[in-house]
């Protein structure tokens, strides 16, 4: 039962990579909108903050779901 | 490994210092609880200590609150937006409150029960469990947090539109999006309660793992990255989102 639970959690923040790629993508895109138009460089920090914040959150949501997987019996 | 499992699993639970039962409800004081009120103690001292003796023009300790202050304005003004100053004093209370308790864990300067007893032989340390862990990773806490926020965009969208015009908002552009407006209201507090709880968990346990398994000079460079650069990080977002949702509401 132990080592189902642990493959289940294992699947489960594999949620990370996803939230990996679009925090990547959000942030490729903001560098690129940097270097095109330095100036709006603050405008530009909010969003990827913003972004970065909520593509982040599923991946945590994972993690969550894992720990109580593993850790609450 | 099962005691570590075991070591997680009262990490994850807030441990009762002093039990409280009234009228049925548990109103034990946690450890979080303990915590909050130290890193209240901390603010409380130090902008009483910060804001003593001002003058028009500032030198030493008051130009650094000043920059602080003209950080918040600043900040208000770009998310908010013309209303902003008026939520200046809700937003930087709860950026403070948030940074200095999600990097509090840095100041663990409180030896584990167990070697307090060892030294000391006394009985009072054998069941002792208090050590200095950020209290946003107990739900509770930013559960409440995200709740006030949300009672913070209300109050905001009342105050602004008056009642009628913030009952009317629910129907703008469309009447047809009514209900996810609604949703919208029960949402937003889950994702930011549950953002700030998931993200300074995890950095709890993932230093706890580091400093199981390497005690020494690893864990201060990670600790820059799990307890400093992520809890300010982590309050930024929270602050951010809050501004955002009450900028929304007096829009």
């Amino acid at each position: 039962m132990t080592g189902i639970t642990a493959l289940a959690a294992s699947f489960c923040v594999l949620t990370g990579a996803a939230a990996g790629i679009g925090i990547s993508v959000a942030t490729s895109k903001a560098v690129q909108a940097v270097a095109r138009q330095p100036e709006a460089g603050d405008k530009i920090r909010n969003i990827i903050v913003l972004g970065a914040a909520l593509a982040e959150a599923t991946a945590v949501y994972a993690f969550i779901i894992a720990l109580l997987m593993v850790l609450v019996k | 490994m099962e005691e570590f499992v075991n070591e997680l699993q009262g990490l994850m639970k807030s441990n009762k210092i002093i039990e409280i039962n009234l009228f049925g409800f548990d109103l034990s004081i946690t450890d979080s609880v303990v915590v909050m009120w130290i890193v209240m103690a901390i603010l409380i001292v130090l902008s009483v200590v910060f804001t003593r003796k001002l003058k028009t023009i500032p030198e030493g300790k008051q130009s650094i609150v000043e920059v602080i202050v003209e950080f918040f304005n600043n900040f208000a003004k770009d998310c908010v937006g013309e209303h902003g100053k008026l939520f200046v004093p809700y937003i930087g209370t709860i950026f403070l409150l948030l940074i200095v308790s999600n990097i509090i864990a840095v100041f663990n300067i409180i030896p584990s029960g167990e070697d307090l007893y060892n030294l000391t032989h006394w009985e009072f340390f054998e069941n002792w469990n208090f050590a200095i862990r950020p209290p946003t990773k107990d739900i509770n806490v930013t559960l409440t947090l995200a709740l006030m926020s949300m009672v913070a965009v209300i109050t905001a969208g009342i105050k602004v539109k008056k009642v009628s015009g913030w009952l009317k908002s629910f129907l703008e552009p469309e009447p047809l999006i009514l209900p996810f407006k609604i949703f919208d209201y029960f949402i937003r507090p889950v994702s930011l309660c549950f953002r700030m709880f998931g993200n300074i968990l995890g950095a709890v346990i993932i230093m706890e793992l580091i400093y199981f398994a390497f005690p020494a000079v690893l864990p201060g460079f990670l600790s820059i990255y799990f307890d400093l650069f992520d809890g300010i990080l982590q309050a930024y977002v929270f602050v951010f989102l809050t501004s955002l949702y009450i900028g929304e509401a007096v829009e």
